[in-house]
């Protein structure tokens, strides 16, 4: 509370002064010029002006009204001293730090006329920004699942209503914890020795509070938790979305999709339509519950027949080239939600692997590559591979290409006979002649270690996903000196048991122990593990179709990708809902496109294969979940409806304009009272 | 306070003949039976020599044995001595108020008083009553001295044509004074506006009751009972200057003879009270017509 008021509008009074001091003065010198007039005595004249003011009506009134426009002149000024707003609610304090969600949820129309939630946000925070002191400082952080400090700790009040009017809604999810990290690190930091400084700043967070993060974090500091949206809001949304190509036709792709409804109605009859590169091929409808509901109401409602049905699988596709598959939920009647409505896939074309197996024999793997889906699979002697490279006086000459070559216990292998293109996968042998090489002992040999238990996986590589490899043993393997270029999928108890290293090129997959020595061919993993390896040697970096992207990721495309393109480009431009973004490429390394906040499908240019397209969905219940959450997400705080944070009016300006008319009645009153 | 200079014609301005002829038939009436200084035509309270009875008494060793009434003494067998009224002389004190106050109005206040003293005064004179006529404003400004007869009527005259209005009114003070050099009874005709912004009361306190039959006679001009003023004014008392500065409403106008009747009343309430009478007068009020009716109606002359 800011008990010494200033002068915030001083021209303005300098103005009213110039006006209305002169007018006064004026006023005082128009006083009635009056006829002298000659009498015998003004003996009864005066009584007679004593007794008509004495006698007239109301005369005790008269007397007290002076005072009373006195009073009233006075109390307008007392009042206009002690600066009286209107709509007043607790302004900003010493130290405010403004959060504003605007992650995909804040993007419902769902407030009063129409406007977002984000919208509404950055009303109430600039009229927040407008209660700010003279001594008060604010800063103001944006955040999704990322958090930016748009406006460091400042009274500028333009500056940060320009912050907050800049802050565009993201189609991103809602997480606090960097935001709050944000906020913990001003809330710790002491500018100067201000006493304001050293107290607890106020936290205003600007929010539906649908956060992922919120039971985990928390906050220094009072926290204000303005919590915007309604709780009738309707919203139907997509939550899930797959589509797998069939393992036995490839050509045929299966698209399926869940919706959720998160109003407080039920619906029926939502009609869900099923695109491919923007042509409706098929459509479904479903019948959505509340998610709102409890069990109880739930069963309540299917025993009233409600047929509930939130899932559509769509009649096969048949894809035999790369296609958007899109699907788009038809009812927005109610819908304050868009970004949810929709949700796609891009789908490569189907690829069918040719595989060269180079093995003196080794039953577990032919079959294992045997009962892969594979275009060509040729078996090849180690003794014809090297005639091959012979041939050539030191040159492979392959009669046909392969998209992968696997080498079985290869030992004898020479540098040269090395791929250095394409994918390459070594069982109990290590290539010669690369970065990545085989440890030696003090005699110049190859050290191998026994009795190797699996330590740990990568269970998020493409290649090692839905696999268990916690029972496998290998007896004897070499140990491998992994480079920067290298990563290890699988860690042994001794030494790393599987090697991803990519060199010019080629990818090389090391396995650096003979399979038959091992647990392996005979767990199921095993012809998993080799169709996933497959897959992904030969396509890159993922799976048959590609999973859609949440909005914000900032994707990261191998230098690999690049080269595909015969010349790396210096810069590449991606089309799509935030418009044209041109990014430079840099001149070694990976290649990581900027992040891609709104959903939709985005285009790279030049194509990138495997990038060409991008699809980004937002695929999130909990972001699809309009309604506001109940309690401020982390550590408490004081809650506040939409709409408490009001602007105030102040009302001093028009108390001191009262006090001028009052002073001019109140002059003539007295004026008045000597001639009546 | 000052005496002005005597118009050529005041004479004939104060008093015309014709009009003297008529007073000469007038005469001086006292309610009281006052006593006088010398021998007069007026009944005295004293017992006397005149031919007028009065009263029986018994008689009482050293009585003058003339007056022993011996019709009765043959009837009754005892003295009784006839007494008979004293007849004296009458005073007739004027105060006229010359005080700027009464120098207003059309026909102007001043004259109208002055013409009225005059008449009185010739009155008096006639009569062979002791004449005193007392010019008052601040204190007393001129007097007569003790006129009597006929003779003295052009002294009178004279004197009060020089009577100008001036100064101010110290009508308190003026009263006092005169009460305290006149200490013979007789008639006290008081002329004035009686404006006294002090209260009337604390002069007519000296002369009213005791020696003097007292008669007020009230002179107010038309513009002061009537007045037609409009507009914003600042009203200025030409006695003192004081200032009012008043806005001329109706309601003031009412207001102000409301309060100008009050203020006669008040007077007239005094004087009853004190065995006074009280006379109102409009300079408008033809002079003759105030002399010959209202005064002989009022019983100040007969």
């Amino acid at each position: 509370m800011n008990f010494f008021p200033h002068f915030l509008n001083a021209w303005s009074g300098l103005v009213a002064a110039g006006i209305t001091v002169p007018a006064l003065i004026l006023l005082y010198f128009l006083k009635l010029r009056r006829r002298e007039m000659p009498v015998s005595s003004t003996l009864l004249w005066k009584k007679a002006v004593q007794d008509l003011q004495v006698n007239a009506p109301f005369q005790r009134l008269r007397k007290n009204l002076l005072l009373f426009l006195q009073l009233l002149l006075l109390a307008a000024l007392l009042l206009a001293l002690a600066r009286p707003i209107l709509n007043y609610t607790p302004g900003a304090g010493p130290r405010t730090i403004i959060l504003i969600d605007h992650s995909a949820s804040m993007s419902a129309d769902d407030m009063p006329g129409g406007r977002t939630r984000l919208d509404e946000a950055k009303q109430e925070a600039k009229n927040l920004v407008s209660t700010l002191g003279r001594d008060g400082a604010a800063m103001v952080i944006a955040f999704d699942d990322s958090a930016q400090t748009l406006a460091p700790f400042t009274s500028d009040q333009r500056v940060l209503k320009n912050v907050i009017d800049s802050i565009q809604p993201t189609d991103r999810r809602s997480k606090l914890e960097s935001a709050y990290q944000l906020a913990n690190a001003q809330a710790a930091f002491t500018a100067g020795d201000s006493q304001s400084f050293r107290a607890a700043p106020d936290v205003y967070l600007y929010s539906d509070g649908r956060v992922l993060d919120g039971d985990r974090v928390s906050v220094q500091g009072n926290l204000h938790y303005q919590q915007l949206g309604s709780q009738t809001t309707g919203n139907i949304a997509i939550v899930a979305m797959s589509a797998k190509r069939d393992y036995q036709q490839p050509t045929q792709v299966q698209v399926f999709a869940r919706l959720a409804n998160f109003g407080p109605e039920p619906v029926t009859d939502v009609q869900v339509q099923l695109s491919v590169d923007g042509k409706v091929r098929s459509s479904g409808k479903v019948n959505l519950l509340p998610e709102r509901y409890t069990d109880d109401q739930r069963r309540a409602a299917i025993a009233g027949g409600f047929e509930e049905r939130n899932g559509v699988e769509f009649p096969m596709l048949d894809l035999t080239d790369s296609a958007i598959v899109t699907v788009q939920q038809m009812n927005t009647d109610g819908d304050h939600l868009a970004a949810d409505d929709a949700a796609s896939v891009v789908v490569p074309p189907p690829k069918i692997l040719s595989v060269l197996l180079v093995s003196e024999g080794n039953w577990f793997l032919e079959q294992g590559l045997r009962s892969q889906r594979l275009q060509v699979f040729d078996t090849m002697r180690p003794q014809e591979y090297h005639d091959l490279s012979d041939a050539n006086n030191g040159g492979k000459k392959l009669p046909k290409p392969y998209d992968v070559i696997v080498f079985d216990r290869m030992n004898d292998l020479d540098a040269k006979e090395v791929p250095t293109s394409g994918a390459a996968i070594y069982f109990g042998c290590v290539p010669p002649g690369l970065e990545i090489k085989t440890a030696l002992d003090a005699y110049g040999r190859p050290v191998i270690c026994d009795d190797n238990w699996v330590l740990d996986w990568d269970r998020d590589h493409p290649i090692l996903r839905y696999l268990n490899l916690a029972k496998l043993y290998a007896a004897h393997a070499y140990k491998l000196l992994p480079t920067m270029n290298s990563q290890v999928l699988v860690d042994g108890t001794n030494c790393p048991l599987v090697v991803l290293h990519r060199q010019d090129r080629a990818f090389h997959l090391i396995v650096p122990f003979d399979i038959i020595n091992s647990s392996w061919p005979l767990q199921p993993t095993f012809p998993v593990f080799l169709y996933q390896t497959l897959q992904f040697m030969a396509l890159g970096t993922d799976m048959d179709i590609r999973p859609t992207y949440a909005p914000g990721v900032a994707i990261r495309i191998p230098r690999f990708d690049l080269q595909k393109l015969g010349t790396v480009p210096d810069t590449v431009t991606v089309n799509g809902p935030m418009g044209a973004m041109t990014v430079k490429v840099p001149p070694t390394g990976d290649f990581v496109l900027p992040s891609l906040d709104r959903v939709g499908i985005y285009h790279t240019d030049p194509p990138i294969p495997q990038y060409e397209n991008i699809a980004v969905s937002l695929l999130d219940a909990n972001e699809s979940n309009l309604l506001p959450a109940p309690l401020a997400p982390g550590a408490g705080g004081e809650i506040a409806p939409s709409g408490q944070t009001k602007s105030r009016l102040e009302l001093w300006w028009w108390l001191a304009a009262a006090a001028i008319p009052l002073l001019m009645i109140e002059w003539w009153v007295y004026t008045r009272r000597v001639h009546l | 306070m000052s005496i002005g200079t005597v118009p050529t014609n005041a004479k004939d301005l104060l008093l015309e003949p014709s009009f003297m002829a008529r007073l000469d038939q007038l005469d001086i009436m006292s309610r009281k039976l006052l006593a006088g200084k010398l021998k007069g035509e007026r009944r005295s309270k004293r017992r006397g020599q005149s031919v007028e009875f009065a009263d029986y008494r018994d008689y009482v060793v050293g009585d003058d044995l003339r007056f022993i009434d011996w019709n009765i003494y043959a009837r009754l067998d005892r003295l009784f001595l006839k007494l008979f009224l004293e007849e004296e002389d009458l005073s007739l004190f004027i105060l006229a108020d010359v005080s700027k106050s009464c120098d207003y109005g059309t026909p102007n206040k001043a004259m109208y008083i002055k013409k009225v003293a005059a008449a009185l005064g010739y009155i008096g004179l006639v009569n062979y009553n002791r004449v005193h006529i007392v010019g008052v404003a601040d204190g007393i400004a001129a007097e007569t001295g003790a006129l009597r007869g006929r003779g003295r009527v052009g002294q009178m005259i004279d004197f009060v044509s020089k009577l100008a209005p001036a100064g101010p009114s110290n009508f308190a003070d003026s009263c006092r004074k005169f009460a305290l050099t006149h200490r013979q009874k007789g008639v006290c005709v008081v002329l004035s506006d009686f404006f006294v912004k002090e209260g009337f009361e604390h002069g007519l306190r000296y002369v009213a009751g005791g020696r003097y039959d007292l008669f007020c006679v009230q002179v107010l001009s038309p513009q002061e009972i009537e007045p037609d003023l409009t507009g914003d004014l600042k009203l200025k008392d030409i006695e003192d200057d004081d200032m009012a500065e008043v806005s001329i409403t109706q309601p003031l106008i009412a207001q102000y003879k409301k309060n100008l009747n009050a203020y006669c009343l008040s007077l007239k309430e005094y004087l009853r009270r004190r065995g006074g009478t009280y006379l109102f007068s409009s300079t408008a009020v033809p002079f003759d017509t105030l002399v010959l009716n209202y005064l002989r109606e009022r019983g100040l002359l007969g």
